[in-house]
């Protein structure tokens, strides 16, 4: 197997992510894009782990999906008290604080 | 690499085949009878959950259970790699992992008083 | 291959001695949750305040018994590096979080009780929310929330590895972004600070995390000295570590509030209750820049040379950022909140000068910054009209005549901020720019200084506005705070001038402060 392609499907991951976070409207889709870049480190991690023969990038993937859960919990909440009250998630909508 | 793929291809195959086996059997022996339960999707017996038609909204209890679900179902992510190296860890591996289930069970307590998991 | 990895795991050595600051507060975080499932409500309020000043105090304590001289390491398998820097920021961020409880246990100035909502999950502006409010209700969620994420403040810092890093940062943060969405009042903008905040600081941290994993594959560890011996092991520098090592910068950048990643700070600093901010500005600052400091010094410098002109030109970015769009502000929390981002820029100056000379004159930098702005928006939160806060501009005119005592020390603190002499702003500052002259970097140090002068124009002009112009007729008044606020502004005031007027006995505690290599 060759690693290169795995970093290259997760630097594509990455990337899809980014540019979902920076064009995408919904709070919710954003809300998955960083899940995404979260994810593509994770591929990253567990590819170099398994290419430099050690085992703290296995490791290291646990820990970010415990992080990358704590962080679902903590987004989701705060898009839905501000669904209920607007009955929007667009991050558009959202302009109140403008400079 | 061979001899560890054997045992995992066996119990695939035997599991396959069982389920195979039971679904077969069950047709072929079974006593043939439809009436609405037969069709709804299987929920232990239960009425199945209404799903809201047209682009209705879910309530959003169903959103709170989710959440304490996978905040408690990650945390299980931990104890694989602790079972897996249990007795190079030893006595301090124990009382970590205790220590870990204890603050755990905090935040269960906290989410039990205060009502999270009533469902009404 | 893997069975033969797993037989290598042996238990870490813990040295709790060294830990014993962030397992106090976290404890007391776990505890403060165990109160939240067991008081009654009556209660909990008053047991949740007694029980955060008490394990502030005892943490507070415990890092005031590690001996600097005798006691110097790493524990955990590395992970942790407890040095005269992790020291210093720790007890550096105890006191500020003691000042910061101090002002969210203040529930005197609004008349409908402190300033979180009655109960963040009732709708603003419904008929529950009046039910809470009437009933007097508190949500004391937020005592925890505020342990955790000073216990993450603790971690980040003195995190030597990149895995530690990025955990300290979102268990820093993530009570922070809900803290910031449950103002009592305002409550469409508090929640909408909140989001915004959620989602820039997320992103952030991924962009961090990535960086993390292309360090990883080039170093084969994420340990902080490893990356340096890697660094300096490699004849040429690869474009992995280059790319990972700017995106680890952008997360660390970020949370500094360094343009131009800074357009959360004025949302989240006006959005969020002012006693959220208060602490904020001076916990996360102080946590966020002794870690970039510290993987900056230690992981880094080997790339300094090809990440100088990345750095000079966000150091610049951020100082003329700060300083001219904070010119144009009307809304006070939002000045505060450029000034902050035009601090961050000055502090950067330390950050590339890589000196023991210009790591000193950061650290006091922070102390001095830390206490300032904590009473600044504490006196921010006293004046108010009816609707809650009076945080326009324009509301400001003639306080001086009215409340010469607030108005006074307020000038004190934007004095401060400002830079002017026998002020902690002015000491750091100097201190700071100093040594930036002194490793070549004057051009960096004549831009921070023309940035100087446009701040002050800023910070002048309020003063101005409070003592020298005439009402414009809003109702305006001064609260009477609790004993709570009234001392956290006195404290932060008599700091402010203590390390201006005498800074080197601090300087003298900061001979120990280096970073363990």
């Amino acid at each position: 197997m060759e690693l290169n392609n795995f970093i290259l499907l997760s630097a594509i991951l990455f990337s899809i992510g980014a540019v979902g976070v920076l064009v995408r409207r919904n709070a919710i889709v954003v809300f998955m894009s960083v899940e995404m870049m979260l994810n593509a480190a994770n591929l990253a991690f567990v590819t170099f782990a398994k290419a430099n023969g050690s085992i703290d990038g296995q490791v290291i993937a646990f820990f970010v999906m415990v992080v990358a859960a704590a962080e679902v919990v903590v987004g989701l909440s705060i898009i839905v008290s501000i669904f209920r009250t607007r009955r929007t998630a667009s991050i558009d909508e959202a302009s109140l604080l403008k400079f | 690499m061979n001899n560890v793929a054997i045992p995992i291809l066996a119990l695939g195959l035997i599991a396959g085949a069982f389920a195979v086996f039971s679904v077969a059997i069950a047709s072929i022996t079974g006593p043939k009878r439809y009436n609405r339960a037969r069709v709804d999707a299987y929920e232990c017996g239960i009425e199945p959950t209404p799903q809201p038609m047209g682009g209705g909204r879910i309530p959003v209890k169903y959103y709170l259970t989710a959440m304490l679900f996978i905040v408690f179902d990650i945390e299980i992510v931990f104890l694989y790699p602790w079972a897996v190296s249990f007795d190079s860890l030893g006595i301090f591996g124990l009382f970590e992992m205790f220590l870990f289930s204890a603050s755990v069970l905090v935040v269960y307590a906290y989410v039990w008083r205060r009502g999270g998991l009533e469902w009404d | 291959m893997s069975s033969a990895l797993i037989a290598d795991i042996t238990a870490p050595s813990v040295n709790y001695y060294m830990l014993a600051p962030i397992l106090i507060v976290l404890g007391g975080a776990v505890l403060s949750v165990l109160v939240e499932a067991f008081y009654p409500r009556e209660s909990r309020r008053s047991a949740q305040i007694a029980l955060v000043l008490t394990t502030l105090v005892v943490a507070f304590l415990a890092v005031l018994n590690i001996k600097v001289d005798a006691i110097l390491g790493f524990t955990i398998v590395n992970s942790l590096a407890i040095d005269g820097v992790s020291v210093f920021l720790q007890g550096l961020i105890i006191l500020s979080a003691l000042v910061g409880a101090l002002l969210i246990s203040e529930n005197r100035i609004d008349p409908l009780g402190d300033a979180f909502a009655a109960q963040s999950s009732a709708l603003p502006g419904s008929e529950d929310e009046l039910a809470f409010t009437e009933r007097g209700w508190y949500q004391t969620e937020i005592w925890s929330l505020f342990l955790f994420s000073v216990g993450g403040m603790l971690i980040f810092p003195i995190a030597n590895d990149l895995l530690t890093l990025f955990v300290a940062l979102e268990v820093m943060s993530l009570p922070l972004y809900l803290l910031v969405g449950m103002a009592r009042r305002r409550r469409l903008l508090s929640q909408e600070a909140a989001l915004k905040y959620f989602v820039l600081g997320a992103f952030s941290s991924a962009f961090m995390l990535y960086g993390s994993a292309l360090v990883y594959g080039f170093a084969n560890s994420v340990e902080l000295g490893d990356i340096a011996k890697a660094l300096s092991a490699s004849a040429a520098n690869s474009n992995l570590m280059l790319v990972g090592g700017i995106f680890i910068l952008i997360g660390l950048l970020f949370k500094v509030g360094a343009a131009p990643f800074h357009q959360w700070t004025p949302d989240v600093y006006q959005g969020a209750p002012t006693a959220i901010t208060a602490f904020m500005s001076a916990g996360t600052k102080v946590a966020a820049f002794g870690a970039l400091l510290r993987v900056f010094y230690v992981a880094l410098s080997g790339l300094a040379w090809d990440l100088s002109a990345v750095l000079w030109a966000i150091a610049i970015i951020t100082m003329l950022v700060g300083t001219i769009i904070g010119v144009a502000q009307s809304d006070i929390k939002r000045m505060l909140a450029y000034s902050s981002i035009a601090h961050a820029g000055f502090l950067l100056l330390g950050v590339i000068a890589q000196s023991k000379a210009a790591l000193d004159g950061s650290l006091f930098y922070l102390a001095g910054y830390a206490f300032t702005s904590l009473g600044a928006f504490a006196v921010v939160s006293l004046v108010r009209d009816a609707s809650g806060e009076a945080n326009h501009l324009g509301q400001w005119a003639g306080l001086g005549k009215r409340s010469p005592v607030i108005a006074s020390v307020f000038t004190l603190f934007l004095l401060a901020l400002a830079g002017i002499p026998l002020t902690s702003g002015f000491v750091g500052k100097f201190a700071v720019f100093a040594a930036a002259y002194e490793k070549g970097l004057a051009p960096l140090v004549v831009v921070a200084v023309i940035a100087s002068a446009i701040a002050g124009f800023f910070y002048v002009r309020v003063i101005v506005l409070m003592f020298f112009t005439d009402a414009s007729g809003d109702e305006v008044s001064v609260v009477v705070p609790s004993f709570a606020t009234a001392a956290a502004i006195t404290i932060t005031a008599v700091v402010t001038i203590v390390l201006g007027v005498i800074p080197q006995p601090v300087f003298d505690l900061l001979s120990n402060a280096l970073f363990l290599k």
